[in-house]
């Protein structure tokens, strides 16, 4: 068996015997589902909900019964808009001429109140007009001349679905990617040292380099499956749960072949990555607890490009900036999951920006671990 | 005459600011202790170190059984076994994961490997701790772990950095007598320490190192001189050059 097989196979078996690393792999595999079935709750919650209208004035006969078929309780008050503020959801003040409407849009019942308010003032109003051309003899049509007839190409429910994919995905994927191999990867260099190991695994006639090699492929495993859990266990639970967008509506969202293979394959080059850097940062480390304040900033790595997506949805950026790594990961992934497509030149680019800088972070590992100093050190 | 096992000649080694080693030579052989003696800082875990190629020499030469450790280090390592001065083990594999993690790093193939690892254990009296995680094992059962694994591989040269530094007087006792075992099967022993009544029990010849610098070299009766023990030569030759 070669040097690599052989520390491979001992990391593993430490790995899978290391309490920190199933732990944080059965919180990510758990969390998810969990907080995607809070989500669920609130926002079916939101949906089905019957929010308080708080009104003065007389309501106009038919509006009080459209009112109660859209989920609104009338509650009558002396002043809407002091109520609104707190007493009641909206608040509404009919005079002769107009509806005032009150509300806060730092709250989300508010928010939503506002939504509903609007939809039946728009559908009392038409059915107004409608009756009253009616009653003169006119076709009621005459108000809306040129008609305009939607066809959405795709469906806005798998839409809205795969906007929200498109940002949790790759989130999830470079996070677990990152953080699923990080106690594995700081234990098998900084904790190498800290526990006195070294000098005598490095007193063996095998090569320093297939030693790193086995350690990182060890951490790279244990990475990628850490990843891969943590996003079964999502679409499981997604496929399970139902998202109620809108009052009498939900949707349920999934993963399509192409997308599911593109981020098997990315997550791959993020785990091997990921797994060079945190070895070559745990080797600087004298022990586990440095090397974990080393670690700290790339977290933030994690969060900024799937940052982009969630807040410029439409950002699609020339070649050049799939040479970013991370940030690539992030606007391919986004792409296989709206658009169910690959852009071949997009995913080359990507894989060989990643490839570099697993290369890159596997020789800067390699040249710590090779240096006299990493013993003197100690 | 025995056989050379390890042969440093004029070695200088300098660690950051520190010229830690003058260009030092000596010799040890095949089936003798030989005692590497000198005070803390002197420079006997480099020259340890260099001996088993995890630094390299800035001057001078070492061999070992032959082998330059600049031309051919791997060969070097398959030939000498480290007990090291920090006992650390695996602590989530068993003592005997542990030493055939070793083993197998050694060179030694699936065949003959738990063949060794048994005898090793069997030789250290291991066997009623070697299923257990190291975790949960005294400091006495780790540096019969470390011993083990430093000799699974059978290796001619065996080298003894302080191990007796962190042990009870029991544990301490098991260790002498595991080196004069050894010297008794034809090895050749290095055993660095600072503890000179040790060393006089159980070198054949001794080498006294100070400030980078061999000041004594010879049998243990030689060095020893006109001197009730060693540490009163040692005292007279470390305190000489200040006078």
């Amino acid at each position: 068996m070669s040097g690599v097989a052989i520390v491979l196979r001992k990391e593993l078996l430490e790995i899978f015997r290391d309490r920190r690393t199933l732990v944080a792999i059965a919180l990510a595999t758990l969390a998810t589902p969990l907080v995607l079935f809070v989500i669920s709750q609130v926002s079916t919650r939101s949906a089905t909900a019957t929010y308080t209208i708080g009104y003065s004035g007389q309501i106009p006969t038919g509006l009080d019964t459209l009112f109660a078929a859209t989920g609104m309780r009338l509650e009558q008050v002396d002043d809407p808009a002091a109520a609104a503020k707190q007493q009641v959801d909206i608040g509404l003040e009919f005079t002769d001429s107009n509806v005032q409407e009150f509300y806060d849009p730092t709250r989300q019942s508010a928010q939503i109140a506002d939504v509903r308010v609007q939809e039946v003032v728009r559908r009392y109003d038409a059915a107004k007009i409608a009756a009253t051309l009616q009653q003169k003899g006119i076709d009621p049509s005459v108000l809306n001349p040129l008609p305009l007839i939607k066809h959405p190409l795709s469906s806005p429910v798998r839409a809205a679905g795969n906007s929200f994919l498109s940002f949790f995905l790759p989130y999830i994927l470079i996070t677990m990617s990152l953080t699923g191999g990080l106690s594995a990867a700081l234990d098998t260099s900084a904790g190498e040292r800290e526990r006195k190991t070294l000098e005598s695994l490095l007193l063996t006639p095998v090569p320093r380099g297939q030693v790193l090699v086995g350690k990182i492929l060890a951490v790279s495993a244990i990475s990628l499956v850490a990843a891969l859990v943590a996003i079964v266990s999502m679409l499981v639970a997604l496929s399970q749960i139902s998202f109620g967008v809108q009052a009498g509506s939900n949707f349920k969202v999934g993963l399509t072949p192409l997308a599911a293979t593109v981020m098997v394959w990315l997550a791959v080059l993020l785990a091997g990555s990921f797994s060079s850097l945190t070895i070559a940062l745990g080797t600087l480390a004298r022990n586990f607890r440095q090397g974990q304040a080393y670690a700290t900033p790339l977290y933030f790595i994690t969060i900024f490009p799937a940052s982009i997506v969630l807040f410029i949805p439409d950002f699609n950026p020339n070649l050049a900036y799939y040479l970013i790594p991370i940030l690539n990961a992030v606007l391919v992934l986004r792409d296989a999951i709206i658009h169910n497509t690959v852009a071949w030149g997009a995913l080359a680019v990507t894989s060989l920006s990643l490839i570099l800088t697993g290369g890159v972070c596997f020789f800067a590992a390699l040249r710590l671990f090779t240096r006299e100093a990493l013993l003197v050190r100690s | 005459m025995t056989q050379v096992a390890v042969k440093i000649d004029r070695l200088a080694k300098q660690l950051g600011p520190n010229k830690v080693l003058r260009g030092i030579s000596l010799e040890a052989h095949a089936g003798e202790i030989f005692g590497l003696l000198g005070p803390n800082g002197a420079g006997k875990t480099t020259t340890l170190r260099i001996i088993s190629t995890l630094l390299a020499p800035d001057a001078g030469s070492v061999e070992v059984l032959g082998f330059d450790t600049r031309v051919a280090p791997q060969e070097v390592r398959r030939r000498v076994g480290v007990v090291t001065a920090e006992i650390g083990v695996y602590p989530r594999l068993s003592a005997q994961e542990n030493i055939g993690y070793f083993g197998a790093l050694s060179g030694l193939d699936d065949g003959k490997l738990q063949a060794r690892v048994n005898a090793v254990i069997q030789r250290l009296d291991m066997g009623d701790f070697a299923r257990q995680r190291a975790e949960s094992l005294s400091s006495g059962q780790k540096q019969k772990v470390a011993i083990a694994r430093a000799i699974v591989h059978d290796p001619p040269v065996l080298m003894f950095d302080e191990p007796t530094s962190n042990l009870d007087v029991l544990a301490s006792r098991e260790i002498r007598e595991f080196m004069v075992e050894s010297r008794a099967r034809g090895k050749c022993v290095i055993f660095s320490t600072h503890v000179l009544h040790d060393a006089e029990r159980l070198c054949d010849r001794v080498t006294i190192i100070h400030q980078g610098r061999v000041v004594a070299s010879g049998s243990t009766a030689e060095v020893r001189g006109p001197y009730q023990d060693l540490e009163g030569s040692f005292l007279a030759l470390v305190e000489a050059p200040a006078r």
